[in-house]
């Protein structure tokens, strides 16, 4: 009975061993994969770095309007998130790589799967670019204007119109990357009818239960502040 | 649309371009040329004006001096003024050079005022003195033209080093020589009104003035003064730049030959109100500072900031701030470090600070007075001048 024992136990182990030995190279080949990775993004990110410096990278976005860029980025340096960005990606290939030499079956599953959502990604990064400068600038814009009709909620406005804006891109570049998209939809529609029911309640009860002296009074207050086409001494023309 | 009447025409020696405000009645465009006619001339002259009402009373008639013809382009629109008036001069300098004419005048002001003094002070020059430029100077109202005496006044007189009263007319008067020099420039490279001075002067072409008297003309939308700040100073911010190595070289200014009496108008004895006015400055250096310190150095953002906390009688913007403020968004025009609208739109706190800060040092103050005031300005625009060529040449190294 030993015997048999010592038998199963034997073979049991020169299978495991057998095993091991038939996923050894896969190892070893996810090992070179990962270390040539990492060699080849080091390299390219001491390139992109370079030409980033060289181009003034970080510069030109801040005249840009992309400042938001730079409070999430490390050492304030967008440029550096670029350059860190493309390193993991190369070194994330080569890891992709080296697991296809491990099981073919289930890596070429995830390789294939992987690729199939990198458009997706890369239309949700460009959405949420757009999105940014837009809204930068409608913010600007309404910030400048609204100062020039002596408006002293300017920047209130521009605020309110800069989240919009950035509360749509959100929700479109969440859409792109398919994550949590009921959730998303729902709750944008939830947000942007609600503000527009709190509006119509707060015009309509307030007529209604007679606060027009309120609105009446605020809209003259409003009307005087801003310069009308009245015979003022001075003409600018 | 073709212009009628230029066909039957062979040649003319001037050409005179009726542009009417945009509200205007029926028959204000026939009295004028009536008017213009009643005058007999020494020479031929072509009147184009815009197609008259179909209800007009007497259509005027042309005789062996006067011949007429109805341009459809003759016309202001007051949401795009600049442009619009530049597409009236397009044409009737157009006319102009087909009728082979030595002069041509364009009249823009309200034409219920314009009598023919008014057009032979713009062609007399042209015609017997040989200048190839004629630019208007108005009666002087202390506290009427701003825009012109704040900013278009001295920054053309520093840059260009020629006192020139009105640089943006609208009135003027031109030779066939500036025509053609005008005719071969591309379109879009030039605007009309500002590239006229700035075209004569760096061509070194002779330039006079002529003091037109009274000018009237109907007040456009002044709820919109940032709009109209764009209209004017952006063709002119892209003159500076385009002619950037002509105006580094010019040190100083000289006065002009000027033609007719000067006349001046007094000021109503009634208060200045600038509270909206400060109200503006107060209000764009709260929220503006952000956008401000993209345009502006440092040093000038504080001291507007230090302004921005006087209020009352004793508000005052230096001369000498107001002139690097000027010349700082000129900069930041060509370097566009904002989009240019945002830009010339983000200097209207300014330049309403700097109007309050001019209304009540000269508020009961006579109308020479003012104009002494408005050279001290211009002396202070050409002082510092350096500044603005120290920063135009190394934008990123000087930055006080």
């Amino acid at each position: 009975m030993w015997d048999q024992v010592r038998q199963s136990l034997d073979q049991s182990t020169v299978g495991v061993l057998s095993r091991l030995a038939s996923l050894l190279p896969g190892f070893l080949a996810l090992l070179v994969a990962v270390l040539f990775s990492v060699l080849l993004a080091l390299l390219a990110a001491a390139v992109l770095r370079r030409i980033l410096r060289a181009v003034r990278f970080d510069e030109r976005l801040e005249n840009w309007g992309l400042t938001g860029l730079a409070e999430y980025s490390p050492q304030h340096s967008p440029a550096l998130l670029v350059t860190r960005v493309v390193a993991w990606s190369i070194v994330l290939s080569g890891v992709v790589l080296g697991l296809g030499a491990i099981e073919a079956t289930v890596t070429s599953e995830l390789t294939m799967r992987l690729f199939e959502y990198l458009p997706n990604v890369a239309i949700s990064i460009l959405v949420l670019i757009v999105g940014m400068i837009v809204a930068r600038y409608l913010a600007r814009t309404v910030l400048i204007e609204s100062v020039n009709m002596n408006l002293h909620y300017a920047r209130l406005l521009s605020l309110g119109v800069k989240w919009l804006v950035m509360v749509c891109t959100i929700a479109m570049a969440l859409d792109h990357l398919e994550i949590g998209r009921g959730i998303v939809i729902l709750a944008f529609g939830i947000l942007f009818g609600g503000i527009v029911l709190a509006l119509a309640l707060a015009v309509g009860l307030g007529l209604g239960l007679g606060s027009k002296e309120v609105f009446r009074n605020s809209l003259e207050r409003e009307s005087s502040r801003i310069p009308a086409d009245t015979e003022e001494p001075i003409r600018h023309i | 649309m073709a212009e009628t009447g230029a066909q039957q025409i062979e040649s003319v020696d001037a050409v005179i371009g009726l542009v009417p405000p945009p509200a205007r009645d029926g028959h204000t465009v026939e009295n004028t040329i009536a008017r213009i006619m009643e005058t007999p001339v020494p020479v031929k002259i072509a009147l184009v004006h815009p197609p008259l009402s179909s209800n007009h009373i007497a259509a005027p008639i042309a005789d062996g001096r006067w011949q007429l013809i109805a341009s459809p382009l003759l016309t202001q629109d007051p949401s795009s003024l600049a442009q619009s008036l530049g597409d009236s001069f397009r044409a009737t300098f157009e006319i102009a050079q087909k009728l082979n004419s030595r002069a041509c005048a364009v009249v823009a002001s309200d034409l219920s005022a314009t009598t023919v003094d008014w057009v032979s002070l713009l062609l007399q020059p042209v015609l017997e003195e040989h200048f190839d430029l004629v630019t208007p100077c108005y009666a002087r109202h202390p506290f009427e033209g701003m825009i012109n005496r704040a900013i278009v006044y001295p920054l053309v007189r520093a840059l260009y080093g020629q006192q020139i009263r009105n640089p943006m007319g609208p009135d003027f008067g031109v030779s066939s020589r500036l025509l053609q020099r005008f005719a071969s420039a591309p379109r879009a490279r030039l605007h009309t009104l500002p590239s006229l001075v700035a075209e004569a002067v760096t061509n070194a072409m002779p330039i006079c003035q002529s003091h037109l008297g009274m000018r009237s003309y109907a007040l456009p939308d002044v709820t919109n003064l940032s709009s109209l700040l764009v209209q004017i100073l952006g063709p002119l911010f892209l003159d500076v730049e385009r002619y950037a190595a002509h105006w580094q070289r010019a040190r100083g200014s000289q006065p002009i030959r000027e033609f007719g009496k000067p006349m001046y108008v007094e000021a109503s004895e009634t208060s200045m109100d600038v509270t909206r006015m400060l109200d503006s400055f107060q209000l764009g250096t709260k929220n503006l500072s952000e956008v401000w310190s993209i345009i502006l150095p440092p040093s000038t953002l504080v001291e507007l900031r230090k302004m921005a906390r006087v209020t009352g009688p004793q508000f005052r913007i230096p001369d000498e701030t107001w002139a690097r403020v000027v010349y700082d968004f000129a900069l930041a025009h060509r370097l566009r470090t904002i989009s240019r609208e945002q830009m010339l739109r983000a200097l209207t706190p300014i330049y309403l600070g700097w109007v309050a800060s001019y209304a009540l040092e000269l508020e009961h103050a006579s109308a020479e007075a003012a104009e002494q005031r408005t050279e001290r300005l211009c002396v202070v625009y050409e002082e510092t001048k350096p500044y603005f060529v120290s920063r135009w040449r190394w934008p990123d190294r000087f930055n006080p």
